[in-house]
């Protein structure tokens, strides 16, 4: 069952783009990445996903109910934290969280307690007086203290010390085993390589791909590394499937994607001293997508 | 429920900080009608030989102007003042202030409507007001009675103390209207009170030129003093006005706040 | 400079709304003295015999109502509440503006002192208000001596307004050094203004009962009143001496404080 479907969105600001014919679905119990630099559109995606700004066309479901129509139903069960947190003046963290938790018909008090706990939140403080990291904490108690079913996570992880973040990711991952689906948004690869399930890549307000995280590295590239005996032209592998071809001295490094015979053929042409074939790592694939049309 | 209870919280302190400065100022004012009503009686033969243009420049009516109400309509001026700043205050901020304290995204994230969010804030603003008037008009029939020599008609002046909450009505209306259409205010008091001072000049010339029409700019002079003491009642012209006025600015708000985007910091 | 430049711009818009306003209240001021005119005589006769207190009420005082500019006296209360208002709240919003909009750290991390900022910021408040004050006594001389027929009035105006300079600037150095001293930010416009008000309110007390009168020291508003002004041609010593004493603690006080402030974001 898919989570969250998205068809043909498109927001333009005046005639600013925003995102343009952004589709694509999140399946139930998944963690779902969603990556691009600043700019992309990620966070124009993810605020029309909450309705806080309207779609100019296309439409979008959650939990099979569209976004704004049922838009208050949907979000009983969806936890949202967004990159900045900011917060009423003159509430305690308590009276905060506690102001959050009324909104849900249940008793969240023990829950408050628990997540407290784990991310070592001080409840009496005045929000006023907390570190920016602090103020994250509180955000990430708000977003998960209803137990949410969907939690959308919008560059979450600034402000947060590595200690905090790996508690916050196992946090994430428990949440995801008890049947929370979670769409993580960041630019940071090495937290969505780490944790999501499939990614989608968005460019210039467009889905550029979407892809299983382990299908992208396994079966798309291979990162090749090979040390020449004697310097030879780096031409000699402008064949198809290479990318991001280069050179440095007598080592030729490349991603290559296609049949990976031919490839072995084209290296055997040649007098080689060492060769290294890894997986990419999502940031070069994130690179290649990024500028192969540029 | 929740929403409510909070603004009602979040507006405590300036809701008392109002309601005593109304206080203070109705009682100052009234503390002074002993002295002024007996100077006052002096002068009053005196006014009489005079003509007509002179006395409605001066603004008040001249059989009212010694006795308690309308002295007190004088000071309702300053009453008015202050109270439509308080209610214009309220209404510029209650639903701006989510955007300007950023919280915005918050509120908007939490299983609610919009119209939810709209009818909490305003329900709030309005018992703020509401409180506001029920202590503001019972301590100055208090202080009017400890003034007053003679007996003074209640209903008049009942009638008169009341309009400080329809006058705040049309500015809390008109306060929540504009932080709709300007989403980005950053200084409310500037708002508020460059609107409030600007109705009130605005009303200080249609009070002189006698023109009917600037008067149904001027929210300041819907409920004229005079015609209130002399009919016991209400134009019903202004009332329905008002009324119409108030209705669609809230109407018109709950419109564009559900449909306007809500844009990240 | 660039601060300095900044400000200017920032400021643009509203010096622009109230220079408006303020054209705006003496044109259609000075419009209603031709409705007087006629009456003139008679109105100053029963002036003259007018107790304090109504004289308080009609705002009047013992100005000579007849003439262009005595009627001028009158209206030159509600332009000094207008031009302070307006001095108020620039003075604590160009101070506090940067904590309330989160800018401080921006601004305070570039290398200039406190001390420079300050300076850029009061220079810039200085210049529009006293572009305020020129745009009020431009608009002043041709409205009242449009009606003067012939009778040059540029010096009565031009002393009026050098009072309501002085008056500006007080309010500006309170509105200043409120917010350099106040710890919360938010709050600095409304507590100048409130300050304001209440200020305003004791000066109107003190006319409506003479036994406040000793009160009138610390009211500003009493300080340069149209009457004494008009009636000798200058200004009250003492007052004089007491606003360059205000005017003096207060920038030093908003030196002071906001050099010691922590910046709270």
């Amino acid at each position: 069952m898919n989570v969250i479907e998205i068809k043909n969105l498109t927001k333009m600001y005046g005639k600013a783009r925003g995102i343009e014919n952004v589709s694509f679905n999140v399946e139930e119990g998944e963690i779902f990445g969603f990556i691009g630099p600043n700019g992309a559109g990620k966070s124009t995606t993810i605020r029309t996903l909450l309705s806080l700004i309207y779609p100019t066309s296309g439409s979008a479901a959650i939990f099979g109910k569209d976004i704004i129509t049922a838009a208050p139903e949907i979000k009983k069960d969806i936890g949202y934290l967004p990159s900045e947190v900011f917060y009423y003046d003159n509430m305690k963290v308590i009276d905060l969280l506690k102001y959050s938790a009324s909104f849900y018909k249940k008793d969240c008090t023990k829950r408050i307690r628990e997540l407290a706990e784990i991310m070592e939140l001080d409840l009496t403080k005045k929000i006023d007086d907390l570190s920016l990291g602090n103020k994250k904490k509180v955000g990430i108690v708000q977003g998960l203290l209803h137990e949410p079913k969907l939690i959308i996570l919008d560059e979450p992880t600034s402000g947060l010390d590595p200690l905090m973040q790996q508690k916050f990711f196992d946090l994430l991952e428990k949440e995801n085993k008890k049947g929370a689906t979670i769409l993580f948004s960041s630019h940071i690869l090495s937290e969505v390589q780490r944790l999501c399930d499939r990614v989608a890549i968005i460019k210039d307000g467009r889905i550029v791909t979407v892809e299983k995280i382990s299908t992208l590295k396994e079966n798309t590239y291979k990162k090749f590394k090979v040390e020449t005996k004697s310097e030879i032209g780096m031409e000699h592998f402008n064949v198809e499937g290479v990318n991001q071809l280069e050179k440095d001295g007598s080592t030729i490094s490349f991603l290559f994607r296609g049949n990976i015979n031919s490839i072995m053929k084209k290296i055997a042409e040649i007098e080689i001293a060492n060769i290294w074939v890894e997986e990419p790592d999502l940031e070069e694939i994130f690179m290649h997508y990024y500028e192969r049309e540029d | 429920m929740n929403m409510f209870l909070h603004e009602l919280k979040a507006y405590r302190k300036s809701t008392i900080v109002w309601t005593l400065s109304l206080v203070a100022l109705v009682i100052l004012f009234l503390s002074m009608f002993p002295s002024f009503s007996k100077d006052a009686e002096e002068f009053k033969k005196l006014l009489e030989g005079f003509p007509v243009e002179v006395r409605k420049a001066i603004g008040l009516s001249i059989d009212s102007i010694a006795t308690l109400l309308g002295f007190y309509s004088y000071a309702f001026l300053y009453l008015k003042l202050a109270g439509a700043i308080q209610a214009m205050n309220l209404g510029t901020s209650i639903l701006s202030k989510e955007s300007r304290e950023k919280t915005a995204d918050f509120l908007l994230t939490k299983p609610v409507t919009r119209k939810q969010v709209v009818t909490a804030k305003v329900m709030a603003a309005l018992v703020s007001l509401i409180l506001t008037n029920i202590v503001f008009i019972m301590l100055s029939f208090v202080m009017a009675s400890i003034v007053a020599g003679d007996e003074f008609s209640k209903k008049v002046f009942f009638l008169l103390s009341i309009t400080l909450f329809f006058i705040q009505l049309m500015f809390l209306a008109l306060g929540i209207i504009i932080s709709v259409i300007f989403p980005k205010i950053k200084s409310v008091i500037s708002v508020s009170l460059g609107t409030v001072f600007g109705f009130f000049m605005l009303g200080m010339i249609s009070s002189t030129t006698d023109d009917k029409a600037l008067r149904y700019l001027t929210p300041f002079y819907y409920f004229d003093s005079a015609y209130i003491v002399k009919n016991t009642g209400y134009e019903n012209s202004f009332l329905v006005t008002g009324i119409i006025l108030i209705i669609a600015a809230v109407a018109a708000s709950y419109y564009l706040y559900a449909k306007k985007d809500v844009h990240s910091v | 400079m660039n601060i300095f430049k900044r400000e200017m711009k920032a400021n643009r818009k509203s010096l622009m709304i109230w220079s408006i306003g303020v054209i705006f209240m003496v044109a259609s001021g000075m419009g209603k003295y031709s409705s007087l005119e006629g009456s003139g005589q008679s109105m100053n006769a029963l002036m003259a015999d007018m107790p304090k207190s109504m004289q308080a009420i009609m705002g009047t005082g013992s100005l000579d109502l007849s003439s262009p500019i005595g009627y001028f006296g009158v209206l030159f209360l509600y332009l000094a509440v207008m031009a302070a208002i307006d001095a108020a709240m620039l003075g604590a919003n160009i101070i506090s503006k940067e904590e309330r909009d989160k800018t401080v750290e921006f601004l305070l991390v570039k290398p200039i002192s406190r001390t420079s900022m300050i300076n850029s910021k009061l220079l810039a408040a200085l210049v529009n208000i006293l572009i305020f004050n020129l745009v009020t006594f431009a608009s002043s001389v041709a409205m009242v001596g449009k009606y003067a027929e012939g009778d040059d009035v540029t010096g009565e105006v031009t002393t009026l307004m050098i009072g309501m300079f002085i008056l500006q600037l007080i309010f500006l150095v309170i509105g200043t050094a409120i917010a350099a001293f106040y710890k919360n930010a938010k709050k600095a416009t409304s507590l100048a203004t409130g300050i304001l008000l209440f200020l305003f309110i004791l000066s109107i007390a003190i006319d409506l009962n003479e036994k406040l009168d000793g009160l009138k020291y610390f009211t500003p508003f009493k300080y340069y009143d149209a009457k004494y002004i008009l009636n000798e041609g200058g200004f009250d010593s003492l007052y004089l001496g007491l606003s360059a004493l205000l005017i003096l603690t207060l920038s030093i006080v908003t030196y002071v404080f906001y050099r010691k402030r922590d910046m709270n974001i």
